[in-house]
Protein backbone atom coordinates (compact mmCIF):
# COMPACT_ATOMS: atom_id res chain seq x y z
CA UNK A 1 0.00 0.00 0.00
CA UNK A 2 2.65 2.42 1.07
CA UNK A 3 4.87 1.65 -1.87
CA UNK A 4 2.05 2.09 -4.38
CA UNK A 5 1.40 5.55 -2.87
CA UNK A 6 5.02 6.45 -3.34
CA UNK A 7 5.03 5.36 -6.95
CA UNK A 8 1.91 7.35 -7.78
CA UNK A 9 3.26 10.52 -6.18
CA UNK A 10 6.60 10.11 -7.87
CA UNK A 11 4.91 9.97 -11.28
CA UNK A 12 4.38 13.73 -11.92
CA UNK A 13 8.09 14.21 -11.41
CA UNK A 14 8.90 11.46 -13.89
CA UNK A 15 6.56 13.14 -16.35
CA UNK A 16 8.34 16.47 -15.92
CA UNK A 17 11.69 14.78 -16.36
CA UNK A 18 10.41 13.11 -19.49
CA UNK A 19 9.20 16.43 -20.87
CA UNK A 20 12.55 18.02 -20.26
CA UNK A 21 14.38 15.24 -22.00
CA UNK A 22 16.84 14.12 -19.36
CA UNK A 23 17.54 14.27 -15.69
CA UNK A 24 20.53 16.51 -16.31
CA UNK A 25 18.34 19.02 -18.07
CA UNK A 26 15.85 18.86 -15.19
CA UNK A 27 18.59 19.58 -12.71
CA UNK A 28 19.83 22.48 -14.77
CA UNK A 29 16.36 24.05 -14.84
CA UNK A 30 16.06 23.45 -11.10
CA UNK A 31 19.40 25.16 -10.52
CA UNK A 32 18.36 28.15 -12.63
CA UNK A 33 15.05 28.54 -10.79
CA UNK A 34 16.78 28.39 -7.38
CA UNK A 35 19.43 30.80 -8.57
CA UNK A 36 16.82 33.34 -9.73
CA UNK A 37 14.94 33.14 -6.40
CA UNK A 38 18.16 33.58 -4.43
CA UNK A 39 19.23 36.46 -6.68
CA UNK A 40 15.94 38.30 -6.13
CA UNK A 41 16.44 37.92 -2.39
CA UNK A 42 20.03 39.13 -2.69
CA UNK A 43 18.88 42.25 -4.57
CA UNK A 44 16.40 42.94 -1.76
CA UNK A 45 19.27 42.60 0.73
CA UNK A 46 21.60 44.96 -1.09
CA UNK A 47 19.11 47.52 -2.49
CA UNK A 48 18.64 49.53 0.75
CA UNK A 49 22.43 49.80 1.19
CA UNK A 50 22.94 50.76 -2.46
CA UNK A 51 20.15 53.33 -2.27
CA UNK A 52 21.74 54.74 0.90
CA UNK A 53 25.09 55.09 -0.90
CA UNK A 54 23.57 56.69 -4.01
CA UNK A 55 21.63 59.19 -1.91
CA UNK A 56 24.65 59.94 0.29
CA UNK A 57 26.58 61.14 -2.78
CA UNK A 58 23.77 63.42 -3.93
CA UNK A 59 23.87 67.02 -2.73
CA UNK A 60 20.36 67.76 -3.95
CA UNK A 61 18.99 64.92 -1.78
CA UNK A 62 19.08 67.36 1.14
CA UNK A 63 16.64 69.69 -0.59
CA UNK A 64 14.35 67.40 -2.56
CA UNK A 65 14.47 63.67 -3.04
CA UNK A 66 13.59 62.32 -6.49
CA UNK A 67 10.09 60.84 -6.51
CA UNK A 68 11.41 57.83 -8.39
CA UNK A 69 14.18 56.15 -6.40
CA UNK A 70 17.53 56.24 -8.18
CA UNK A 71 20.43 53.92 -7.55
CA UNK A 72 22.98 56.29 -9.01
CA UNK A 73 23.39 59.92 -7.88
CA UNK A 74 22.39 62.43 -10.57
CA UNK A 75 24.85 64.97 -9.16
CA UNK A 76 27.72 62.97 -7.59
CA UNK A 77 29.55 64.99 -4.95
CA UNK A 78 31.31 64.47 -1.63
CA UNK A 79 29.44 67.40 -0.11
CA UNK A 80 27.39 65.29 2.34
CA UNK A 81 30.49 63.47 3.56
CA UNK A 82 32.30 66.77 4.19
CA UNK A 83 29.34 68.09 6.16
CA UNK A 84 29.04 64.83 8.11
CA UNK A 85 32.70 64.89 9.12
CA UNK A 86 32.60 68.57 10.13
CA UNK A 87 29.31 68.19 12.00
CA UNK A 88 30.33 65.28 14.18
CA UNK A 89 33.69 64.10 15.57
CA UNK A 90 33.33 60.82 13.70
CA UNK A 91 37.04 59.95 13.94
CA UNK A 92 36.84 60.29 17.70
CA UNK A 93 33.73 58.11 17.75
CA UNK A 94 35.55 55.48 15.74
CA UNK A 95 38.55 55.48 18.07
CA UNK A 96 36.19 55.15 21.05
CA UNK A 97 34.41 52.21 19.40
CA UNK A 98 37.69 50.49 18.58
CA UNK A 99 39.01 50.95 22.10
CA UNK A 100 35.85 49.87 23.91
CA UNK A 101 35.32 46.88 21.61
CA UNK A 102 38.95 45.73 21.80
CA UNK A 103 39.21 46.11 25.58
CA UNK A 104 35.95 44.35 26.40
CA UNK A 105 36.57 41.59 23.88
CA UNK A 106 40.08 40.90 25.20
CA UNK A 107 38.71 40.76 28.73
CA UNK A 108 35.84 38.53 27.64
CA UNK A 109 38.23 36.08 25.95
CA UNK A 110 40.61 36.03 28.89
CA UNK A 111 38.11 35.55 31.71
CA UNK A 112 35.87 33.17 29.73
CA UNK A 113 38.77 30.89 28.86
CA UNK A 114 40.41 31.06 32.30
CA UNK A 115 37.18 30.27 34.15
CA UNK A 116 36.15 27.81 31.45
CA UNK A 117 39.44 25.96 31.97
CA UNK A 118 38.82 25.73 35.70
CA UNK A 119 35.30 24.34 35.15
CA UNK A 120 36.47 21.90 32.47
CA UNK A 121 39.60 20.46 34.06
CA UNK A 122 39.81 21.74 37.62
CA UNK A 123 39.04 19.77 40.77
CA UNK A 124 37.58 21.85 43.56
CA UNK A 125 34.72 21.79 46.04
CA UNK A 126 31.49 23.38 44.77
CA UNK A 127 32.44 23.18 41.11
CA UNK A 128 29.08 22.09 39.72
CA UNK A 129 27.07 24.39 41.99
CA UNK A 130 29.16 27.38 40.95
CA UNK A 131 28.81 26.43 37.30
CA UNK A 132 25.02 26.22 37.53
CA UNK A 133 24.92 29.61 39.29
CA UNK A 134 26.93 31.07 36.42
CA UNK A 135 24.58 29.53 33.86
CA UNK A 136 21.65 31.47 35.31
CA UNK A 137 23.12 34.50 33.52
CA UNK A 138 21.80 33.03 30.30
CA UNK A 139 18.26 33.42 31.60
CA UNK A 140 18.61 36.99 32.86
CA UNK A 141 18.58 39.37 29.88
CA UNK A 142 20.56 42.57 30.25
CA UNK A 143 17.38 44.66 29.98
CA UNK A 144 16.11 43.26 33.29
CA UNK A 145 19.25 44.37 35.12
CA UNK A 146 19.82 47.69 33.39
CA UNK A 147 18.27 50.06 35.95
CA UNK A 148 20.27 48.88 39.00
CA UNK A 149 23.36 48.66 36.78
CA UNK A 150 22.87 52.28 35.82
CA UNK A 151 22.40 53.29 39.48
CA UNK A 152 25.48 51.28 40.43
CA UNK A 153 27.59 53.07 37.83
CA UNK A 154 26.42 56.39 39.20
CA UNK A 155 27.27 55.36 42.77
CA UNK A 156 30.73 54.20 41.73
CA UNK A 157 31.24 57.47 39.83
CA UNK A 158 31.83 55.49 36.67
CA UNK A 159 29.17 57.21 34.55
CA UNK A 160 30.77 58.90 31.55
CA UNK A 161 33.93 56.79 31.66
CA UNK A 162 35.31 54.12 29.37
CA UNK A 163 35.18 51.75 32.34
CA UNK A 164 31.38 51.94 32.33
CA UNK A 165 31.32 50.74 28.73
CA UNK A 166 33.88 47.97 29.30
CA UNK A 167 33.71 46.51 32.84
CA UNK A 168 30.22 44.95 32.78
CA UNK A 169 31.06 42.98 29.66
CA UNK A 170 34.53 41.51 30.27
CA UNK A 171 33.11 38.24 31.52
CA UNK A 172 29.91 36.36 30.96
CA UNK A 173 28.03 33.13 31.49
CA UNK A 174 27.82 32.31 27.81
CA UNK A 175 31.54 32.73 27.13
CA UNK A 176 32.46 30.60 30.12
CA UNK A 177 29.95 27.95 29.12
CA UNK A 178 31.27 27.78 25.55
CA UNK A 179 34.92 27.63 26.66
CA UNK A 180 34.16 24.94 29.23
CA UNK A 181 32.47 22.79 26.57
CA UNK A 182 35.37 23.30 24.21
CA UNK A 183 38.16 22.70 26.73
CA UNK A 184 36.43 19.56 28.08
CA UNK A 185 37.18 17.92 24.72
CA UNK A 186 40.93 18.44 25.13
CA UNK A 187 42.52 15.12 26.26
CA UNK A 188 43.66 15.01 29.89
CA UNK A 189 46.90 13.27 28.85
CA UNK A 190 48.19 16.49 27.30
CA UNK A 191 47.68 18.33 30.58
CA UNK A 192 49.04 15.51 32.72
CA UNK A 193 52.18 15.30 30.59
CA UNK A 194 52.79 19.01 31.15
CA UNK A 195 52.23 18.59 34.89
CA UNK A 196 54.81 15.82 35.02
CA UNK A 197 57.22 18.23 33.36
CA UNK A 198 56.58 20.59 36.27
CA UNK A 199 54.33 23.14 34.57
CA UNK A 200 51.90 24.98 36.85
CA UNK A 201 48.22 25.59 35.97
CA UNK A 202 48.82 29.09 34.63
CA UNK A 203 51.53 27.83 32.27
CA UNK A 204 49.30 24.97 31.14
CA UNK A 205 46.49 27.46 30.51
CA UNK A 206 48.71 29.80 28.49
CA UNK A 207 50.88 27.26 26.65
CA UNK A 208 48.57 24.29 26.09
CA UNK A 209 44.92 25.22 26.51
CA UNK A 210 44.78 28.60 24.77
CA UNK A 211 46.61 27.52 21.58
CA UNK A 212 44.13 24.65 21.18
CA UNK A 213 41.07 26.88 21.57
CA UNK A 214 41.42 28.83 18.31
CA UNK A 215 37.96 28.19 16.83
CA UNK A 216 36.12 28.83 20.10
CA UNK A 217 38.10 32.00 20.81
CA UNK A 218 37.48 33.20 17.25
CA UNK A 219 33.76 32.62 17.66
CA UNK A 220 33.69 34.52 20.96
CA UNK A 221 35.70 37.36 19.40
CA UNK A 222 33.12 37.72 16.63
CA UNK A 223 30.19 37.72 19.04
CA UNK A 224 31.71 40.03 21.62
CA UNK A 225 32.93 42.47 18.95
CA UNK A 226 29.51 42.60 17.28
CA UNK A 227 27.73 43.02 20.64
CA UNK A 228 29.98 45.82 21.83
CA UNK A 229 30.33 47.64 18.52
CA UNK A 230 26.58 47.68 17.88
CA UNK A 231 25.30 48.28 21.42
CA UNK A 232 23.21 51.37 21.92
CA UNK A 233 21.05 50.83 25.02
CA UNK A 234 23.89 50.73 27.58
CA UNK A 235 25.75 53.81 26.23
CA UNK A 236 22.37 55.57 26.22
CA UNK A 237 22.16 54.99 29.98
CA UNK A 238 25.71 55.70 31.12
CA UNK A 239 27.24 58.06 28.55
CA UNK A 240 26.28 61.68 28.07
CA UNK A 241 29.74 63.12 27.37
CA UNK A 242 30.02 63.49 23.60
CA UNK A 243 33.75 62.78 23.60
CA UNK A 244 32.98 59.22 24.81
CA UNK A 245 30.36 58.37 22.17
CA UNK A 246 30.94 55.23 20.15
CA UNK A 247 30.28 55.40 16.42
CA UNK A 248 27.02 53.45 16.74
CA UNK A 249 25.79 55.54 19.64
CA UNK A 250 26.93 58.80 18.02
CA UNK A 251 25.04 57.91 14.85
CA UNK A 252 21.93 57.10 16.89
CA UNK A 253 22.00 60.38 18.83
CA UNK A 254 22.76 62.44 15.72
CA UNK A 255 19.95 60.92 13.70
CA UNK A 256 17.43 61.21 16.53
CA UNK A 257 18.23 64.88 17.04
CA UNK A 258 18.66 66.16 13.48
CA UNK A 259 17.57 63.81 10.72
CA UNK A 260 16.31 66.57 8.44
CA UNK A 261 19.02 66.51 5.82
CA UNK A 262 18.58 63.18 4.12
CA UNK A 263 21.86 63.27 2.21
CA UNK A 264 23.94 64.15 5.26
CA UNK A 265 22.18 61.62 7.49
CA UNK A 266 22.74 58.82 4.99
CA UNK A 267 26.38 59.87 4.47
CA UNK A 268 26.86 59.64 8.24
CA UNK A 269 25.38 56.17 8.36
CA UNK A 270 27.49 55.13 5.36
CA UNK A 271 30.59 56.23 7.27
CA UNK A 272 29.42 54.16 10.23
CA UNK A 273 28.62 51.07 8.15
CA UNK A 274 31.12 50.84 5.29
CA UNK A 275 34.41 50.14 7.10
CA UNK A 276 32.72 47.23 8.88
CA UNK A 277 31.31 45.90 5.62
CA UNK A 278 34.76 45.95 4.03
CA UNK A 279 36.16 44.14 7.06
CA UNK A 280 33.31 41.65 6.75
CA UNK A 281 34.20 40.97 3.09
CA UNK A 282 37.60 39.71 4.21
CA UNK A 283 36.53 37.94 7.39
CA UNK A 284 33.07 36.67 6.41
CA UNK A 285 34.11 33.00 6.43
CA UNK A 286 35.36 33.27 10.01
CA UNK A 287 32.44 35.39 11.12
CA UNK A 288 29.86 33.00 9.69
CA UNK A 289 31.72 29.99 11.08
CA UNK A 290 31.82 31.66 14.51
CA UNK A 291 28.10 32.33 14.49
CA UNK A 292 27.44 28.75 13.38
CA UNK A 293 29.63 27.34 16.16
CA UNK A 294 27.77 29.20 18.87
CA UNK A 295 24.33 29.53 17.33
CA UNK A 296 24.11 33.06 18.68
CA UNK A 297 23.77 36.21 16.66
CA UNK A 298 25.44 39.55 16.82
CA UNK B 1 45.44 18.11 53.39
CA UNK B 2 47.12 21.48 53.18
CA UNK B 3 48.76 20.45 49.94
CA UNK B 4 45.39 19.44 48.54
CA UNK B 5 43.89 22.76 49.53
CA UNK B 6 46.80 24.59 47.97
CA UNK B 7 46.29 22.59 44.81
CA UNK B 8 42.64 23.54 44.51
CA UNK B 9 43.32 27.14 45.51
CA UNK B 10 44.52 27.96 42.00
CA UNK B 11 41.12 26.91 40.55
CA UNK B 12 39.34 29.31 42.88
CA UNK B 13 41.70 32.04 41.70
CA UNK B 14 40.74 31.17 38.10
CA UNK B 15 37.01 31.45 38.75
CA UNK B 16 37.19 34.38 41.20
CA UNK B 17 37.24 37.32 38.73
CA UNK B 18 34.29 35.94 36.80
CA UNK B 19 32.31 35.49 40.01
CA UNK B 20 33.21 38.92 41.28
CA UNK B 21 31.90 40.45 38.05
CA UNK B 22 28.91 38.11 38.15
CA UNK B 23 28.03 39.29 41.65
CA UNK B 24 28.45 42.93 40.69
CA UNK B 25 26.71 42.99 37.31
CA UNK B 26 24.32 40.04 37.34
CA UNK B 27 23.36 38.86 40.82
CA UNK B 28 23.21 42.24 42.57
CA UNK B 29 21.32 44.09 39.79
CA UNK B 30 18.80 41.26 39.42
CA UNK B 31 18.16 41.22 43.17
CA UNK B 32 18.04 45.02 43.20
CA UNK B 33 15.43 45.11 40.40
CA UNK B 34 13.19 42.94 42.59
CA UNK B 35 13.86 45.05 45.68
CA UNK B 36 13.27 48.39 43.94
CA UNK B 37 9.96 47.15 42.58
CA UNK B 38 8.56 46.91 46.13
CA UNK B 39 9.71 50.37 47.22
CA UNK B 40 8.79 53.93 46.52
CA UNK B 41 11.05 56.96 46.61
CA UNK B 42 9.90 59.67 49.00
CA UNK B 43 12.30 62.60 49.23
CA UNK B 44 15.39 60.48 48.39
CA UNK B 45 14.33 57.82 50.93
CA UNK B 46 13.01 54.44 49.83
CA UNK B 47 9.76 53.37 51.49
CA UNK B 48 8.29 49.89 51.31
CA UNK B 49 5.01 49.87 49.43
CA UNK B 50 4.40 46.16 48.80
CA UNK B 51 2.78 45.27 45.51
CA UNK B 52 1.65 48.84 44.78
CA UNK B 53 3.70 49.17 41.58
CA UNK B 54 2.40 45.88 40.24
CA UNK B 55 -1.17 47.02 40.86
CA UNK B 56 -0.33 50.30 39.13
CA UNK B 57 1.13 48.48 36.15
CA UNK B 58 -1.66 45.98 35.71
CA UNK B 59 -4.23 48.78 35.71
CA UNK B 60 -2.09 50.94 33.42
CA UNK B 61 -3.30 50.95 29.82
CA UNK B 62 0.04 52.15 28.47
CA UNK B 63 1.90 49.28 30.09
CA UNK B 64 -0.64 46.67 29.06
CA UNK B 65 -0.57 48.00 25.51
CA UNK B 66 3.23 47.75 25.50
CA UNK B 67 3.01 44.19 26.80
CA UNK B 68 0.48 43.22 24.14
CA UNK B 69 2.50 44.99 21.47
CA UNK B 70 5.68 43.14 22.42
CA UNK B 71 3.87 39.82 22.11
CA UNK B 72 2.15 40.84 18.87
CA UNK B 73 5.35 42.02 17.17
CA UNK B 74 7.22 38.94 18.39
CA UNK B 75 4.63 36.42 17.16
CA UNK B 76 4.20 38.24 13.83
CA UNK B 77 7.97 38.19 13.34
CA UNK B 78 8.35 34.50 14.17
CA UNK B 79 5.47 33.23 12.03
CA UNK B 80 6.92 35.09 9.05
CA UNK B 81 10.65 34.51 9.51
CA UNK B 82 10.59 30.78 10.27
CA UNK B 83 8.83 29.53 7.09
CA UNK B 84 10.63 32.00 4.79
CA UNK B 85 14.08 31.28 6.16
CA UNK B 86 13.45 27.51 6.13
CA UNK B 87 12.41 27.56 2.46
CA UNK B 88 15.29 29.86 1.50
CA UNK B 89 17.79 27.71 3.41
CA UNK B 90 16.49 24.54 1.75
CA UNK B 91 16.83 26.16 -1.66
CA UNK B 92 20.29 27.52 -0.92
CA UNK B 93 21.34 24.08 0.32
CA UNK B 94 20.59 22.68 -3.15
CA UNK B 95 22.27 25.50 -5.07
CA UNK B 96 25.62 24.61 -6.58
CA UNK B 97 26.53 28.02 -8.01
CA UNK B 98 27.92 30.59 -5.54
CA UNK B 99 26.15 29.29 -2.40
CA UNK B 100 28.69 31.00 -0.15
CA UNK B 101 28.33 34.33 -1.95
CA UNK B 102 24.58 34.28 -1.33
CA UNK B 103 25.11 33.24 2.27
CA UNK B 104 27.45 36.20 2.77
CA UNK B 105 25.03 38.66 1.15
CA UNK B 106 22.04 37.49 3.18
CA UNK B 107 24.11 37.80 6.32
CA UNK B 108 25.11 41.40 5.59
CA UNK B 109 22.38 43.09 7.73
CA UNK B 110 23.46 40.98 10.72
CA UNK B 111 26.88 42.58 10.95
CA UNK B 112 25.48 46.07 10.41
CA UNK B 113 24.39 47.83 13.57
CA UNK B 114 20.67 47.91 14.28
CA UNK B 115 21.01 51.67 14.63
CA UNK B 116 22.35 52.16 11.10
CA UNK B 117 19.87 49.73 9.60
CA UNK B 118 16.93 51.40 11.36
CA UNK B 119 18.16 54.81 10.22
CA UNK B 120 18.33 53.67 6.59
CA UNK B 121 14.87 52.08 6.87
CA UNK B 122 13.35 55.27 8.25
CA UNK B 123 14.14 56.66 4.80
CA UNK B 124 13.29 53.45 2.93
CA UNK B 125 9.73 53.70 4.36
CA UNK B 126 9.40 57.47 3.88
CA UNK B 127 5.87 57.85 2.40
CA UNK B 128 6.59 60.42 -0.35
CA UNK B 129 9.93 59.46 -1.82
CA UNK B 130 11.14 56.42 0.15
CA UNK B 131 12.53 53.41 -1.65
CA UNK B 132 9.48 51.22 -1.02
CA UNK B 133 6.81 53.76 -1.95
CA UNK B 134 8.84 55.00 -4.93
CA UNK B 135 8.80 51.49 -6.33
CA UNK B 136 5.12 51.00 -5.44
CA UNK B 137 4.27 54.23 -7.27
CA UNK B 138 6.09 52.93 -10.33
CA UNK B 139 3.88 49.85 -10.10
CA UNK B 140 0.82 52.10 -10.07
CA UNK B 141 -0.20 51.62 -6.43
CA UNK B 142 -2.60 54.34 -5.28
CA UNK B 143 -3.04 55.57 -2.58
CA UNK B 144 0.46 54.87 -1.30
CA UNK B 145 0.78 53.32 2.18
CA UNK B 146 1.88 55.49 5.10
CA UNK B 147 4.09 52.83 6.75
CA UNK B 148 5.78 54.32 9.82
CA UNK B 149 3.21 57.12 10.03
CA UNK B 150 0.24 54.73 10.32
CA UNK B 151 -0.32 53.47 13.91
CA UNK B 152 -3.36 51.26 13.24
CA UNK B 153 -3.30 47.48 12.90
CA UNK B 154 -3.15 47.38 9.10
CA UNK B 155 -1.01 45.49 6.62
CA UNK B 156 0.97 48.59 5.66
CA UNK B 157 1.20 50.32 9.04
CA UNK B 158 4.07 50.96 11.43
CA UNK B 159 3.96 47.44 12.88
CA UNK B 160 4.19 45.95 9.41
CA UNK B 161 7.12 48.22 8.55
CA UNK B 162 9.14 47.23 11.62
CA UNK B 163 8.31 43.56 11.03
CA UNK B 164 9.60 43.80 7.45
CA UNK B 165 12.71 45.46 8.85
CA UNK B 166 13.20 42.71 11.45
CA UNK B 167 12.68 39.93 8.89
CA UNK B 168 15.10 41.61 6.49
CA UNK B 169 17.72 41.86 9.24
CA UNK B 170 17.28 38.36 10.68
CA UNK B 171 16.81 36.35 7.46
CA UNK B 172 20.51 35.56 6.97
CA UNK B 173 20.93 34.42 10.56
CA UNK B 174 17.85 32.17 10.53
CA UNK B 175 18.92 30.71 7.17
CA UNK B 176 22.38 29.99 8.55
CA UNK B 177 20.97 28.12 11.55
CA UNK B 178 18.53 26.18 9.34
CA UNK B 179 21.35 25.30 6.94
CA UNK B 180 23.42 23.95 9.80
CA UNK B 181 20.39 21.91 10.86
CA UNK B 182 19.84 20.64 7.30
CA UNK B 183 23.43 19.54 6.98
CA UNK B 184 23.14 17.60 10.25
CA UNK B 185 20.33 15.39 8.89
CA UNK B 186 21.88 11.92 8.41
CA UNK B 187 22.40 11.11 4.72
CA UNK B 188 21.17 7.52 5.29
CA UNK B 189 17.66 8.87 5.88
CA UNK B 190 17.66 10.46 2.43
CA UNK B 191 19.12 7.34 0.83
CA UNK B 192 16.39 5.26 2.43
CA UNK B 193 13.77 7.68 1.10
CA UNK B 194 15.15 7.41 -2.43
CA UNK B 195 15.08 3.62 -2.18
CA UNK B 196 11.43 3.80 -1.08
CA UNK B 197 10.71 5.93 -4.13
CA UNK B 198 9.79 9.16 -2.32
CA UNK B 199 9.68 12.36 -4.36
CA UNK B 200 11.60 15.48 -3.38
CA UNK B 201 8.62 17.14 -1.71
CA UNK B 202 7.68 13.97 0.21
CA UNK B 203 11.27 13.62 1.38
CA UNK B 204 11.30 17.22 2.54
CA UNK B 205 7.98 16.84 4.39
CA UNK B 206 8.57 13.42 5.95
CA UNK B 207 12.30 13.47 6.62
CA UNK B 208 13.74 16.97 6.53
CA UNK B 209 11.06 18.74 8.60
CA UNK B 210 10.93 16.20 11.49
CA UNK B 211 14.74 16.07 11.61
CA UNK B 212 14.85 19.83 12.03
CA UNK B 213 12.87 19.72 15.27
CA UNK B 214 15.84 20.76 17.47
CA UNK B 215 16.56 23.67 15.13
CA UNK B 216 12.93 24.84 15.31
CA UNK B 217 13.04 24.68 19.11
CA UNK B 218 16.33 26.53 19.26
CA UNK B 219 15.15 29.34 16.96
CA UNK B 220 11.80 29.52 18.72
CA UNK B 221 13.39 29.91 22.16
CA UNK B 222 16.06 32.45 21.17
CA UNK B 223 13.54 34.23 18.93
CA UNK B 224 10.98 34.69 21.71
CA UNK B 225 13.57 35.96 24.19
CA UNK B 226 14.96 38.41 21.60
CA UNK B 227 11.44 39.55 20.78
CA UNK B 228 10.59 40.10 24.46
CA UNK B 229 13.61 42.37 24.91
CA UNK B 230 13.31 44.25 21.62
CA UNK B 231 14.49 47.83 21.93
CA UNK B 232 17.09 49.40 19.62
CA UNK B 233 15.39 49.47 16.23
CA UNK B 234 12.05 50.60 17.66
CA UNK B 235 13.74 53.28 19.75
CA UNK B 236 15.49 54.57 16.62
CA UNK B 237 12.26 54.65 14.60
CA UNK B 238 9.74 55.71 17.21
CA UNK B 239 11.62 57.06 20.21
CA UNK B 240 10.99 55.97 23.82
CA UNK B 241 7.21 56.30 23.34
CA UNK B 242 7.12 54.07 20.25
CA UNK B 243 5.64 56.79 18.03
CA UNK B 244 3.21 56.87 16.22
CA UNK B 245 0.55 56.55 18.92
CA UNK B 246 2.68 54.09 20.94
CA UNK B 247 2.19 51.53 18.17
CA UNK B 248 5.88 50.58 18.45
CA UNK B 249 6.25 50.65 22.24
CA UNK B 250 7.55 47.43 23.81
CA UNK B 251 8.13 46.48 27.46
CA UNK B 252 11.77 47.56 27.36
CA UNK B 253 10.89 50.89 25.73
CA UNK B 254 8.27 51.36 28.44
CA UNK B 255 10.90 50.56 31.11
CA UNK B 256 13.31 53.03 29.53
CA UNK B 257 10.72 55.79 29.29
CA UNK B 258 9.45 55.24 32.84
CA UNK B 259 12.93 55.14 34.38
CA UNK B 260 14.81 57.75 32.40
CA UNK B 261 12.13 60.19 31.28
CA UNK B 262 9.64 59.99 34.15
CA UNK B 263 12.39 59.19 36.69
CA UNK B 264 10.28 56.45 38.26
CA UNK B 265 12.91 53.75 38.78
CA UNK B 266 10.63 51.78 41.06
CA UNK B 267 7.78 51.45 38.60
CA UNK B 268 10.25 50.65 35.80
CA UNK B 269 11.80 47.95 38.00
CA UNK B 270 8.39 46.36 38.52
CA UNK B 271 7.99 46.28 34.73
CA UNK B 272 11.44 44.67 34.59
CA UNK B 273 10.35 41.98 37.07
CA UNK B 274 7.29 41.22 34.94
CA UNK B 275 9.59 40.92 31.90
CA UNK B 276 11.83 38.61 33.93
CA UNK B 277 8.90 36.38 34.91
CA UNK B 278 7.70 36.16 31.31
CA UNK B 279 11.18 35.26 30.02
CA UNK B 280 11.55 32.73 32.84
CA UNK B 281 8.23 31.05 32.03
CA UNK B 282 9.02 30.96 28.32
CA UNK B 283 12.43 29.45 29.06
CA UNK B 284 11.18 26.90 31.60
CA UNK B 285 8.41 25.74 29.28
CA UNK B 286 11.09 24.88 26.73
CA UNK B 287 13.86 24.01 29.17
CA UNK B 288 13.85 20.28 28.77
CA UNK B 289 14.23 20.24 25.00
CA UNK B 290 16.80 23.04 25.20
CA UNK B 291 18.96 21.17 27.70
CA UNK B 292 18.73 17.91 25.79
CA UNK B 293 19.99 19.79 22.77
CA UNK B 294 22.85 21.52 24.53
CA UNK B 295 24.19 18.38 26.14
CA UNK B 296 23.80 16.04 23.21
CA UNK B 297 26.62 17.94 21.57
CA UNK B 298 24.53 19.64 18.88
CA UNK B 299 24.77 23.09 20.39
CA UNK B 300 24.41 25.91 17.94
CA UNK B 301 22.23 23.87 15.62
Amino acid sequence: MASSENISSARPLTVIRGLLGSQRRFQRVQQIVIFIIMAIGAVAMIAPFEWMLATSFSRSANVAMPRIPTFWPSDPSLFNYKVAITNLPLVRYYINSLFVTAASTLGYLFFSSLTGYAFAKGRFVGKSVLFIILLTTLMIPFEIRMIPMYLLMRQLHLSDTYAALILPFISGGFGTFLMRQYISAIPDELIDAARVDGANELTIYARIILPLCGPALAALTVLSALWRWNDVLWPLLVISDRSLYTITFGLAIASRSQGIFTGVALATSAIAILPLMILYLFLQRYIIRGIMLTGLKG
Amino acid sequence: MLRKLRKSLIWYVFVAPTFFLYALFVAYPTFETFRLSFFHEVATRQEFVGALHYIRLLSNRVFLAALLNTAFLGILFLIIIIPISLVMASLLNNLRVWPNLFKAIYFLPQITSTVAVALVFSYVFQPNWGLVNGLLRELGVNPLPLWLAEPRYVLTGSRAAVTILAVWVALGYYMLIFQAGLQAVPAELYDAAVVDGAGPFQTWWLITLPSLRPTFIFLYITGTIDAMSRFSDLWMLGGPAGTPARSLQTIVLYMYQTAFESNDFNLASAAGVILFVIVLILTLVNFRSFLQREFSGQSGA
